[in-house]
């Protein structure tokens, strides 16, 4: 069971919402639509569960064109932020819903809800309020109800950014297990990439309307395409063309065809070799301590540079350090 | 959203230099907390007192006994019932289709709806009925033109002026109700398999059930306790209302009238009981980051809506714009030519009582509004027992009906050998009477107003060395001046139109605007009491309009 979604577009009163959107999620495929707030995360996701029509584009559900199937004929499972648990239904009665919709038999309903209360780890909440539950007990609850009707997709809009930290970490390492388990193609929309790259198997990283770049964490990552996939992926140092020329010369070389003057490589602060040495030609500027390692700025050839050097190494500001760049580890972006 | 168990109010860090004027805030609290002990609870006490106090002399159940065997107070109860009970059901019906047609569809109209719901708030509840009979009356504007007139006078006319009198109330605690749901319940519901038709079933109505209740509650303790309809419109269907005022400033049988009272604190003490659960139960769900439901055009839907509720509000206006036509109207509905001259009003008082109404209600906003002020302030500073007194008490008086907290006022002021009797027959005390008639109201706005205080201006006064009067100078004052200019509003228009609590105070010497305009009616000077319906109307409608240009302009400040 693929997704395959052509060419949408979406507009909201003449502003760009969706642009050319193309994307395709494999059966029990995990991913992870990741991009700043307003870059229509939101809006492709209703778009797919049929909440909201789009203007233009297809989207299919192995083969079958959706634009005529009402988002309460599509079999999915949707989960908010918050706020989407029926306030005077039980926990197992919210669970239950679309099952009784659906016209189950009480005692499969009774058991269904009975098994995914065990999953989710509430089993002794059957017969709490929304309202007695804590935010992460209620996403739990949320997810449980859109997996009861063995969904064909799951979608998943920020289900986990109203919880505090600790609760998110644990509630994301369960999600993904579920998902594994039971394989259901799952897209997750989040703003938050270090949530993407521990659940995904591809992220899509959009930004206004576009889809930036597609892949696994580790290639958005490590090899960026464009300047804002570098900047949202992680801490890097983007070093352009005009000053290549002046001050590393031969990382030019490994400019591919196709990336203009104004394109930039890409530097991850991990990448940056650093060697005390008197003689060096950078110098440490300030640095930070970040537990397992240090940030630490540079001034290096005209120019600030960040690297990311072990905690144990010594440095004071204003040491002088010998600089070393691998050009493999370099990624060419787009301007 | 935040766990959904219901926190304590979080206790205010106490201010260093606050322990050396503790005194003043104390002060705070026990000012306001008197004022409510004397004109409240004690009243209230008084009225339970008297139901027991026998008219053979001694303390006993004679009273309740006598309820049984006077035949006319059990027909007006029958009789308060089913209008009551009709009334109730056309309303919650009726006001659901508004709420909903306002919340929920793309009706053209809607600001004219809602406009024409505010209305009825402008006026006295009797210019309804007032306004049905120059249409439907003996000499109605239908009997005239078409022939034909129904018998509006007595139950059908009674239901309909409460209906349209209780409407708005009932609009509000539903629309109220119906902005609870979000909207992400209902993309959960469709994505999951709902159908309109189920999510309605499933969301929109299990979300109204304590709206719904609370509003049948509202307006069934309205209509039975209402006054100014029951004189106008009601004929000889005699209610409860009218046979208790009968009772007590007609025969003086104070002991029935007691227990009548007491009695109908009964739904309106359900209907408090009932708000507290519903916002109970809506605290879990959390009110802060939900996002109503956008309605989608629909047009068969919209259509529907906009036809009834637009229809429903042309005849609110109707009814309402005829009485002040009539005031105009030489001979209503005969000789149509306009002139003023039933504005020259020389019987019943003329418009001394006129006066008496603007300086009342002026009385009851100054003081309503320094003695809330004060209350809402200390509740918020202060801990401890006093403190939550304070709460509880400031939430009952919704509780008590008009008529009843009139009644309790005639047994515990009209008292001349007791120090407090000194006060009857006075302006004050008829400020004070519609003080407390609309006490919880004004307070919940007052808290709301203060609780938008931020604690960091608060701790930030403590630290440069204010006190309590500093903090109410420089942080409370300033902070909440919008809110207490809507508070002194609302206390000034409601005691202006106010009926059914100040009938039992008022003396030959000073008497109410709105009594007035009952007496011109029961003494067959329609034409004045619309014209004097009129003068009232203008009075408050101006200060309503003042309010809405003023917060409007707060709001666009920021
Ligand atoms: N119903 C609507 N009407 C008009 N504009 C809308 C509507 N819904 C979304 N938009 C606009 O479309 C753009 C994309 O919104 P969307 O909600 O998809 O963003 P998002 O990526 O989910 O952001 P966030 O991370 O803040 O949730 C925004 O500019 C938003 O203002
Ligand atoms: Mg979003």
């Amino acid at each position: 069971m693929s997704l395959d979604i052509r060419n949408l577009h979406k507009n909201f009163a003449g502003q760009v919402a969706l642009d050319r959107i193309n994307l395709r999620i494999e059966a029990s495929e995990f991913v992870c639509l990741l991009g700043p707030s307003g870059c229509g995360k939101t809006t492709l996701l209703r778009c797919i569960a049929g909440l909201l029509a789009p203007d233009r584009g297809e989207i299919r559900l192995a083969g079958r064109d959706l634009a005529a199937v009402p988002a309460r004929e599509r079999g999915f499972g949707i989960v908010f932020q918050s706020y989407s648990l029926f306030p005077h239904m039980t926990v197992a009665e919210n669970i239950g819903y679309g099952l009784r919709i659906r016209g189950a038999e009480s005692s499969r309903i009774a058991a269904r809800v009975r098994e995914l209360l065990d999953t989710v780890k509430l089993a002794s909440y059957a017969e709490r309020y929304p309202g007695q539950l804590s935010g992460g007990q209620q996403q739990r609850v949320a997810i449980a109800r859109a997996l009861a009707v063995d969904p064909q997709l799951l979608l998943l809009d920020e289900p986990l950014s109203a919880l505090d930290a600790r609760v998110r970490d644990e509630l994301r390492g369960e999600l993904r297990d579920v998902q594994r388990s039971l394989g259901i193609p799952t897209l997750m929309v989040t703003h938050d990439q270090d949530e993407a790259m521990v659940l995904a198997d591809r992220i899509v990283c959009m930004n206004r309307g576009l889809i930036e770049q597609v892949g696994p964490p580790e290639e958005l990552y490590a090899r960026p395409r464009t300047r804002f996939v570098a900047d949202f992926m992680g801490h890097g140092n983007l070093l352009s063309v005009d000053w290549l020329q002046d001050a590393a010369p031969w990382l030019l070389d490994t400019r591919p065809a196709g990336i203009s003057d104004a394109g930039a490589v890409c530097l991850r602060p991990e990448h940056v070799g650093l060697q005390c040495d008197a003689l060096g030609e950078g110098q440490v500027t300030d640095f930070t301590f970040m537990g397992n390692f240090k940030r630490v700025q540079l001034d290096w050839k005209g120019r600030n540079l960040l690297a990311e050097v072990p905690a144990r190494t010594r440095f004071e500001r204003g040491d002088r350090v010998r600089v070393d760049i691998d050009a493999r580890d370099c990624a060419w972006v787009e301007a | 959203m935040s766990a959904g168990f219901a926190l304590p109010a979080s206790r205010l860090p106490r201010l260093a230099s606050a322990m050396d004027d503790r005194w003043l805030l104390n002060a705070c609290l026990w000012l306001p907390l008197a004022a409510l002990l004397l004109f409240f609870v004690m009243p209230m006490g008084f009225i339970a007192w008297r139901s027991f106090m026998q008219e053979a002399g001694g303390i006993g159940l004679a009273n309740y006994a006598a309820l049984l065997d006077t035949p006319g107070v059990w027909r007006a109860t029958r009789n308060s019932l089913a209008v009551g009970a009709s009334t109730t059901l056309v309303t919650l019906l009726l006001g659901f289709v508004f709420a909903y047609g306002l919340e929920r569809t793309c009706m053209p109209g809607r600001r004219f709806v809602s406009l024409s719901l505010t209305l009825p708030m402008l006026a006295p509840s009797l210019v309804l009925g007032l306004g049905l009979i120059f249409i439907l009356g003996r000499n109605g504007i239908v009997g005239k033109v078409f022939g034909f007139r129904p018998e509006i006078y007595g139950f059908h006319g009674l239901v309909i002026a409460n209906v349209l009198y209780a409407l708005p109330q009932a609009v509000m605690i539903l629309r109220a109700a119906l902005r609870g749901a979000d909207a992400r319940q209902y993309d959960a519901a469709e994505v999951l398999g709902a159908t309109p038709w189920r999510q309605f079933r499933d969301i929109t109505l299990p979300g109204m059930r304590y709206g719904l209740l609370s509003a049948a509650f509202v307006v069934f303790t309205i209509t039975i306790t209402d006054f100014g309809n029951a004189v106008v419109i009601g004929g000889d269907y005699t209610v409860l209302a009218t046979e208790i005022y009968n009772q007590v400033s007609g025969q003086m049988r104070f002991g029935i009238g007691a227990v009548v009272g007491l009695l109908l604190l009964l739904p309106a003490a359900l209907s408090v009981w009932i708000e507290r659960v519903a916002a109970q139960r809506q605290a879990g769900s959390g009110a802060d980051g939900a996002q109503a439901p956008v309605p989608q055009p629909h047009r068969l839907r919209d259509g529907i809506y906009a036809i009834v509720c637009v229809g429903l509000s042309t005849l609110i206006v109707a009814v309402v714009a005829i009485v002040v036509v009539a005031g105009f109207i030489r001979l209503w509905p005969y000789r149509l030519d306009l002139t003023l001259r039933h504005y020259d009003i020389t019987v019943s008082g003329g418009y001394a009582s006129l006066w008496t109404a603007l300086w009342v209600s002026l009385l009851a906003a100054t003081l309503g509004v320094a003695l809330l002020f004060l209350m809402a302030f200390a509740v918020r500073r202060l801990t401890g027992w006093p403190q939550r007194l304070a709460t509880l008490l400031c939430a009952l008086p919704v509780g008590v009906p008009g008529l009843v907290l009139g009644l309790s006022y005639v047994f515990a002021f009209n008292q001349p050998q007791l120090p407090w009797g000194v006060l009857y027959g006075s302006a004050f005390l008829l400020a004070m009477c519609n003080l407390m008639h609309y006490y919880t109201q004004g307070y919940v706005t007052m808290m709301t107003g203060v609780r938008g205080v931020p604690v960091q201006l608060e701790e930030a006064v403590g630290v440069l060395g204010g006190g309590v009067l500093q903090l109410l100078r420089d942080v409370y004052l300033p902070a909440v001046r919008v809110t207490l200019w809507s508070v002194a509003a609302f206390l000034f228009m409601r005691s202006m139109v106010t009926l059914s609590a100040v009938i039992f105070l008022i003396t030959p010497m000073l008497s109410m605007a709105a009594v007035t305009v009952m007496r011109l009616d029961e003494a067959g000077f329609t034409a004045q009491a619309a014209a004097f319906s009129t003068c009232i109307m203008a009075v408050v409608g101006s200060v309503a309009l003042l309010m809405h240009v003023l917060t409007t302009r707060a709001a666009a400040r920021g």
